[in-house]
């Protein structure tokens, strides 16, 4: 490469000051101090996401119409795309830097997009390794516990997933409506889980049907029971007259009668809240929500929320049951005005109640719905069990060896997210603890940021194969600005509000194709390189190279100026002192 | 096609037909609007060109040093404290060999601060190795900018073409408007020998040690000397195809004179009115318009006054404790000539004062009574 060029005469000399050969020779890289390099971190979404989806790669994949690839790159964290995509309450997207600068990137809508495209191409996922002999036990077929057997299946194990009721799917079968999301939809995705090999016996009842020590032939449990039975309101005439909101959808959910009436009285401000409410509207009813504190301080989603009102739903907001009388077959809820005190032990201000403000309504069926606790009256106490809930550790183990749990009988948000990625990380804990594995260092191998969220993509990387990732994640701070326009979100499209009311048909239409593709465009890709070439644009040494389509950094020319690393739009480049 | 418009829309204009691909500025007043009409010019699809607004003249220049370097035409223009900034990458640009053409609209230098026109900025760079075009008309303007590009591109070296702040960047006049075919086959397409090319690396306004040095300045020397010729060629090519010529220089009525005035830029206009009355009058006074300044076109300014009895220069430009600028190069270009006239050297018009008529006339008389030119410029047009 290197050759010399004898200058002997002015006449030699090129008219321009410039090399005649290349200069390559010199290697200006020995004048750095300080060294960029490509460096990928996490992104806010994947952080986010407690189902630890890889998001920002997703989205990448969508815009280039790959929408398959982006489909089976959820499928490696989440059985339940077409699930999460409708009732997710997607903390991705408020977790997304552009929520900051215009509006978040519509995660949600996207993921329902790309599983019901998968599944209109009748796509399916297969098993990650070989079949194993060992057999997990599965308590639950709610979202932890499918996800969990899922999971387990992929990696080889087989299952037994022990179902209470007739039916597979937990809340997202007996507590979520069908208009949110068609019972349809959740069997398809069920169906895919039980084709990895996945035994169900439905109809047994741990406690009842069969205890802890009957598992012997398991070589570990997976405990997801769920939280089925509603608090109680505690005021006179509920055990009568009141039936509770959870029982309510399950019962509608499996078919059965409920009489309604037309005055349906909902008591509480959660979801659970707002599903009887809606469920009950379509049932011909014309429901009324009691909440004893302000819309602020509403534990549902606000676009749950929002939606209910749509349909005319009334929010009685500072207002509690006293009690529940019958008078000749008329029911009547006494009530009690409320204003707001100071806040509680969890921060929400505390509803003191107006002397002398009762009044009575005249009911046909009150619905509670103030939350709901799980039946552990069948577990040991030595598991850890505590106030209706179990203790785990890290890892989602109980203090019995062998003995995971997950979903809302953990200390966890009460979502189906958290409920997939409980049962995620059991599968893999329950798969390092097969194999003799410390769990220490594969969690800080497969960790996505800082909230708790883990790769299963990772996890079942050997550890050669798996890129070094950086364990910061990135903000709008970090990324260049200058890069970036302000986009339109794109809406996704709604059944019409007069054709949504006395059925249960899906309200949310979701995304066609062009607008998926062009809304996952306006991904800003935090921390993650997408080939954007800027760096190879920018750098006055034409030191970034192409190299079986990556774009490699040049040290031997690399004079360390930083420019590459400041004109990255998105935070994939870090500069480093020399030698360290 | 003629149309009415102002110097700087001359300038834009004359940089859309000459199909300039990099455009760099940042604005100053008085140049302002030939970039904004160039902008205009770019956004509409008029000029197929890169439009890169900048954050200083140092950066403009850097950017079109690069454009140039890469192998594509490349245009800016500035003025006055602009032109100053951009002072150390006018030695890179023409160190380089690029042939970058700029406009700088001439304005004074503060302090005090003041925005109207004065030759003192561009004269400041006379030694950056820019050759130097002083235009007197918006029509010449135009043309003096596509013979800058063809000047440019031949010689390898950076061309300021210079007009006036406000009487001709901000004045309107009609001016006729080349057909652009005729342009294009006047002025062809940039291919440059060298350019930059990642498929063969090279370097570029690379190091050089005092083995080399010299013998690129030399060169550029010569190139600069050259460039003179060059410049006759191209006014003469340009002039068999469009009718209009303007020569280095230019003798008006000079036939006969035994006094002649020397200006550059719009004043020459005034010039030329004055010495009509004058010749009105019988006196016999003639003019000469300096229009390339850098090279100084020393055998052609002597060929129009070797004979006269004494020459006048019209400085609107100060090198202070020297003088005028215009005159003292005069001074030396013939100092060794054994038949040469006296230089008589006059300051005016600094900071936008009107070079009247009044002035001019002044000055003519001025010169008939005194006997002896003397060292020092005098002043003229002076208040009091």
């Amino acid at each position: 490469m290197a050759y010399q060029i004898i200058l002997r005469t002015e006449k030699d000399l090129p008219y321009q000051p410039i090399s005649l050969g290349s200069m390559e020779w010199n290697q200006t890289g020995t004048w750095r101090y300080l060294r960029p390099r490509f460096d990928n971190k996490v992104s806010p979404c994947n952080e986010g996401c407690p189902a630890g989806q890889d998001i920002e790669s997703a989205m990448v994949l969508i815009g280039k119409g790959k929408i398959l690839e982006a489909w089976e790159l959820f499928k490696e964290e989440n059985p339940f795309p077409a699930v999460c995509g409708r009732v997710c309450y997607h903390p991705c997207e408020s977790s997304c830097n552009r929520a900051e600068f215009d509006e978040a990137v519509s995660i949600n809508a996207l993921e329902r997009f790309m599983a019901d495209f998968a599944s209109k191409h009748g796509r399916r996922v297969g098993l990650k390794r070989e079949k194993r002999k060992e057999k997990v036990a599965i308590v639950g077929s709610g979202p932890a516990g499918l996800t969990c057997a899922y999971h387990l299946a992929r990696m080889g194990y087989g299952s037994t997933v022990f179902e209470a009721l007739p039916v597979l799917g937990g809340m997202l079968r007996v507590g979520i409506p069908e208009y949110r999301l068609p019972k349809k939809i959740l069997e398809a995705e069920i169906d895919q889980i039980l084709e990895l090999g996945v035994n169900t016996e439905i109809n047994t009842r741990l406690g009842e049907d069969f205890q802890l020590k009957d598992l012997k032939e398991y070589v570990a449990v997976f405990l997801a029971l769920g939280n089925h039975v509603s608090k109680r309101l505690g005021i006179s005439g509920e055990e009568n007259w009141a039936m509770s909101g959870v029982e309510f959808l399950r019962k509608v959910s499996l078919g059965k009668g409920v009489p309604l009436g037309k005055r349906v009285v909902i008591i509480g401000g959660g979801n659970t809240a707002i599903d009887a409410a809606r469920t009950a509207l379509r049932m011909g009813a014309k429901p009324l929500i009691l909440y004893r504190r302000t819309r602020e301080e509403m534990p549902a989603f606000p676009a749950e929320i929002h939606e209910a009102e749509e349909e005319g739903i009334d929010i009685s907001f500072l207002v509690s049951p006293v009690g529940l009388i019958a008078e000749n077959g008329q029911k009547k809820l006494e009530c009690v005005k409320n204003r707001l005190g100071p806040p509680d032990e969890d921060g929400r201000r505390r509803p003191v109640e107006v002397k002398g403000s009762n009044y009575f309504l005249e009911v046909d069926q009150v619905l509670t719905a103030i939350g709901e606790d799980a039946d552990l009256a069948a577990l040991p106490k030595k598991l850890g069990v505590q106030d209706s809930m179990i203790l785990t550790d890290e890892r989602g183990a109980t203090k019995q060896e062998g003995i995971f749990a997950g979903g809302d009988i953990i200390h966890q948000p009460h979502t189906v997210v958290h409920a997939i990625g409980s049962g995620k990380r059991a599968a893999i804990f329950i798969d390092c603890l097969l194999r003799n594995q410390k769990w220490e260092g594969v969690m800080d191998a497969i960790r996505i940021g800082e909230r708790g969220s883990l790769s299963m993509r990772r996890y079942l990387q050997d550890e050669g194969e798996r890129e070094p990732m950086s364990s910061k994640t990135v903000r709008l701070q970090d990324l260049n600005l200058d890069y970036f326009e302000p986009k339109k979100r794109k809406k996704t499209t709604k059944v019409a509000m007069g054709k949504r009311l006395g059925t249960f048909e899906e309200v949310n239409l979701g995304f066609p194709e062009e607008t998926a593709i062009e809304e996952a465009k306006r991904c800003f890709n935090c921390g993650v390189c997408n080939l954007c070439d800027n760096c190879f644009i920018f750098c006055p040494d034409v030191a970034i190279r192409k190299e079986n389509g990556n774009n490699v950094i040049d040290y031997d020319h690399c004079k360390g100026c930083g420019i590459c690393v400041e004109e990255c739009p998105r935070d994939a480049m870090i500069m480093e002192e020399e030698g360290k | 096609m003629k149309k009415i418009m102002v110097g700087n829309h001359a300038v834009s204009w004359g940089v859309m037909l000459s199909r300039a691909k990099v455009i760099s500025a940042y604005p100053i007043t008085p140049q302002t609007s030939i970039v904004e009409e160039l902008s205009v010019l770019c956004a509409d699809g008029k000029l197929d060109a890169k439009f890169i607004p900048v954050e200083s003249e140092h950066s403009a220049m850097a950017c079109v040093i690069g454009a140039s370097a890469a192998g594509v035409r490349t245009f800016t223009a500035t003025s006055s404290q602009g032109l100053a900034l951009m002072h150390e990458m006018l030695h890179w640009a023409a160190g380089s060999r690029l042939p970058i053409v700029m406009a700088n609209v001439n304005r004074s230098l503060g302090a005090p601060f003041n925005i109207w026109g004065e030759q003192s900025d561009s004269l400041s760079q006379r030694d950056t190795g820019w050759l130097q075009i002083y235009c007197e008309s918006n029509q010449e303007v135009l043309d003096t900018v596509i013979q800058a590009f063809k000047i440019a591109e031949k010689v390898l070296l950076p061309v300021m073409v210079v007009l006036d702040a406000f009487v001709l960047s901000h004045t309107a006049e009609p001016v006729d408007i080349p057909e652009p075919n005729i342009v294009n086959q006047f002025l062809p397409a940039f291919k440059p020998e060298f350019r930059i090319d990642p498929q063969n690396p090279r370097s570029f306004a690379c190091f050089l040690p005092p083995d080399f040095f010299m013998e690129f300045r030399y060169k550029m020397q010569n190139a600069m000397i050259e460039s003179a010729a060059v410049c006759k060629e191209v006014d003469g090519q340009f002039g068999e195809i469009f009718g209009r010529g303007y020569g280095l220089v230019e003798a008006y009525r000079c036939e006969g004179a035994d006094l002649v005035l020397m200006s550059a830029g719009a004043i020459t206009s005034t010039a030329r009115v004055a010495v009509d009355a004058l010749r009105e009058k019988g006196r016999k006074v003639g003019l000469l318009k300096l229009r390339l300044f850098r090279p100084f076109p020393k055998d052609e300014v002597l060929a129009v006054i070797r004979n006269v009895e004494k020459v006048a220069v019209v400085d609107r430009n100060l090198s202070l404790g020297l003088g005028g600028i215009f005159a003292h190069e005069l001074r030396a270009a013939l100092c060794n000539e054994k038949v040469r006239p006296p230089i008589y050297s006059y300051i005016t018009g600094l900071g936008g004062r009107d070079t009247t008529l009044q002035i001019l006339n002044d000055i003519v008389y001025q010169t008939y009574e005194r006997s002896e030119p003397g060292e020092q410029s005098v002043w003229v047009g002076m208040r009091g």
